[in-house]
């Protein structure tokens, strides 16, 4: 094990090496370019390619290709960047190409704050692409270190599903320098519990079999198995073909194979707090569930029964964790509100679920004991106007 | 046909769905005709295609591996896949002219930047036909379309002076050739040197769609209308009359003259492993 004082992009770097990433073709974008600049130090010197893209579009196509190949590919962005996979990322879902995707929020819409953290993509990671008829797995680590283990995650998911993985991060987790531990060994990373799969090639005849079960090879090119893929609905061989049966047999098995084994990754939360059924849960992702970490554990020791949920997977939603009739807080990097969405239809109408958001920057412990309280004793959280607005 | 089909085609997919008197056979049968006089087999390509008449109608043709990218973008999954493959598998891309010349030109001018080895056959059916015929990048002025009901009239990639091929040459491209269906053996012959170009390569074949540009330009689906039209404009480089729009031949032969993209790539990460290591 290998202690370093780094930022975030050096730990994903390093976790996509560790999980036999051996290509990577990205676009200079802030706050994910050091993902890019480290990938081109790194990937040469373990015989890895990395490549400047025209544009991010061209970057996820690039990947697609090396993918398509036999690479295990990666790319990184920002929000601006993120809606220019719109293309590729759905060609890689269609087509089903092991990819990892990584995006550094910043503050939106368009450009917006460049060097500030955001969270503006939590549907658009659930909807990346056009044309419905898909599931999508999107994980969220907190911490330079979480983010490489995560990293290494999404590649040992991308391959077994099949499927491209977004890991939708910060820019505070991405730019941020923290305490990393990088394993040197398999043993290492065993004992960090990282896992890997191998890049396997599907010999056909049947590439696009309808059934939900996953650990079905991806197709790989140049191996003359006949392989075809396309952007249109495949038949199980891979023909294109416009059947309205063939293209229910290809989106079940796009959405099914996912929602079918979401125990592969469903384990990926955290709780705090949460044993004693807590009067108000506190949901999170990413970088401000640091701050609601810290919240908590001082509001409990005022006294205020609240817990936090921290989800890691995000996507597909994990409804279970909002089974019980309590009060919800979802606290997020945006002011419009998108997590605390799904916490609603999650939870039912049993329960009360209310919203906090800020942008560009985190909120304070003493912020957020105000607002744990205010939900406590039923008071509305509006202060003043546009600052502190109930959802 | 028959004996290049059985040896590289497949059934299922020939004869293809293509509109009757559709000349994208002519162009396809051209590019397998090369492959074959190249002694090339199954497994020594991979066959990309693209959105569109050209690349639906060609996609799933190839008796060994295929696909097909998201309009435009095909260049840069063929760029990624150049570097996964080993240098002597052979990438042919038989790709539209919407698809190469508008969406997709950022992306092939960057694979002709690179010289990344992939031999690119343009068939141009001058417009969008597969949508139901609109003007595209190649159009020739005057022509009326769908979406250019009172005759084309946009400068466009084959206007004077601003021919696509040049920019694709200046681009870095090594080997560029421009063609019509009824050229026959002389497409060929260009296919031919194109494949064998370890670079980028560019064929742009023109060929004639009687269902949605003859129809509208020529007011008739009659195949022959068309293709005479096309004929009657085309001339090898040289003997170009005053109203020809496709000066056909060999543009542009630089072969094996720069480095190749992923040979380049392989090339420059083994100095540097070599630099560390020592």
């Amino acid at each position: 094990m290998k202690r370093y004082l780094e930022t975030g992009n050096f730990a994903i770097t390093e976790g996509a090496i560790l999980a036999g990433c051996r290509f990577f073709a990205g676009y200079p974008i802030t706050p994910a370019t050091e993902i890019a600049e480290a990938m081109s130090r790194r990937l040469p010197q373990v015989g890895g390619i990395y490549l400047q893209g025209e544009d991010e579009c061209a970057a996820l196509h690039l990947c697609i290709g090396a993918s398509l190949g036999g690479y295990k590919a990666m790319t990184a962005t920002s929000g601006p960047g993120y809606i220019l996979y719109a293309d590729p990322y759905g060609w890689a879902i269609g087509c089903e190409i092991p990819l990892v995707v990584l995006n550094s929020g910043r503050v939106g819409p368009v450009s917006g704050i460049t060097g500030a953290p955001g969270q503006g993509e939590f549907y658009l990671t659930r909807y990346p692409t056009q044309g419905g008829n898909f599931e999508t797995i999107v994980l969220a680590p907190n911490s330079a270190q979480e983010a490489m283990a995560i990293t290494v995650e999404a590649f040992y998911l991308s391959e077994r599903f099949r499927t491209p993985v977004t890991i939708l991060a910060d820019q505070l987790i991405t730019d941020g320098f923290e305490d990393i531990s990088v394993p040197e060994n398999e043993e290492e990373m065993k004992e960090m519990g990282f896992r890997t799969w191998p890049r396997k090639i599907n010999r056909g005849p049947h590439f696009y079999p309808p059934t939900d079960e996953i650990d079905i090879p991806p197709v790989v090119l140049g191996h003359n198995t006949g392989a075809l893929c396309s952007d249109w609905t495949p038949t199980e061989e891979g023909y294109d073909i416009e059947e309205v049966e063939a293209h229910h047999k290809h989106a079940y098995r796009l959405i099914y194979k996912i929602r079918n084994h979401r125990d592969l990754f469903n384990h990926l939360y955290e709780k705090k707090f949460m044993d004693d059924d807590p009067d108000l849960v506190v949901v999170s992702y990413g970088t401000p569930s640091r701050v609601v970490n810290t919240a908590v554990a001082k509001a409990r020791q005022e006294g205020l029964k609240v817990g936090a949920l921290r989800l890691i997977n995000l996507w597909p939603f994990p409804d279970e964790h909002f089974q019980r009739s309590t009060k919800y807080l979802a606290l997020e990097l945006n002011w419009d509100g998108q997590l605390v969405r799904e916490v609603q239809r999650a939870a039912g109408k049993d329960s009360e679920v209310h919203f906090t958001g800020c942008c560009g920057e985190l909120p304070t412990v003493n912020d957020l004991i105000e607002i744990f309280e205010k939900i406590l004793k039923g008071q509305p959280l509006a202060r003043k106007g546009w600052q502190l607005e109930e959802w | 046909m028959d004996y290049l089909s059985r040896k590289y085609l497949r059934p299922r997919k020939i004869p293809s769905t293509a509109c009757s008197g559709c000349g994208l056979g002519i162009n396809h049968k051209a590019v397998v005709q090369a492959i074959y006089e190249l002694g090339l087999e199954v497994e020594d390509v991979v066959w990309g295609t693209s959105i569109g008449c050209a690349g639906r109608q060609t996609f799933g043709t190839w008796k060994g591996d295929g696909f097909a990218g998201t309009h435009g973008r095909v260049y840069a999954i063929a760029r990624g896949l150049r570097l996964a493959l080993p240098p002597e598998k052979k990438i042919i891309l038989t790709v539209g002219d919407g698809d190469a010349f508008g969406i997709g030109l950022l992306h092939l001018i960057h694979a002709a930047r690179c010289n990344a080895d992939l031999t690119v056959i343009v068939n141009d059916n001058l417009g969008y036909m597969s949508t139901g015929g609109q003007y595209g990048w190649t159009t020739p002025i005057g022509s009326r379309t769908d979406s250019s009901p009172y005759g084309m009239f946009e400068q466009n990639l084959m206007s004077e002076g601003m021919d696509v091929l040049n920019m694709l040459r200046y681009a870095g491209a090594t080997f560029l050739a421009r063609h019509v269906s009824m050229d026959g053996y002389r497409a060929v012959e260009s296919i031919k040197k194109g494949i064998q170009n370890r670079g980028f390569s560019l064929i742009h074949m023109v060929y004639p769609c009687p269902t949605n540009f003859g129809s509208r330009e020529l007011g008739t689906r009659n195949p022959l209308s068309i293709y005479r039209w096309i004929e009657s404009k085309a001339a090898p480089l040289g003997e170009e009359k005053e109203d020809t729009v496709w000066a056909t031949g060999v543009y542009y032969d630089a072969s094996n003259s720069r480095p190749e993209f992923s040979e380049n790539i392989r090339k420059n990460i083994e100095k540097i492993r070599r630099s560390i290591a020592a």
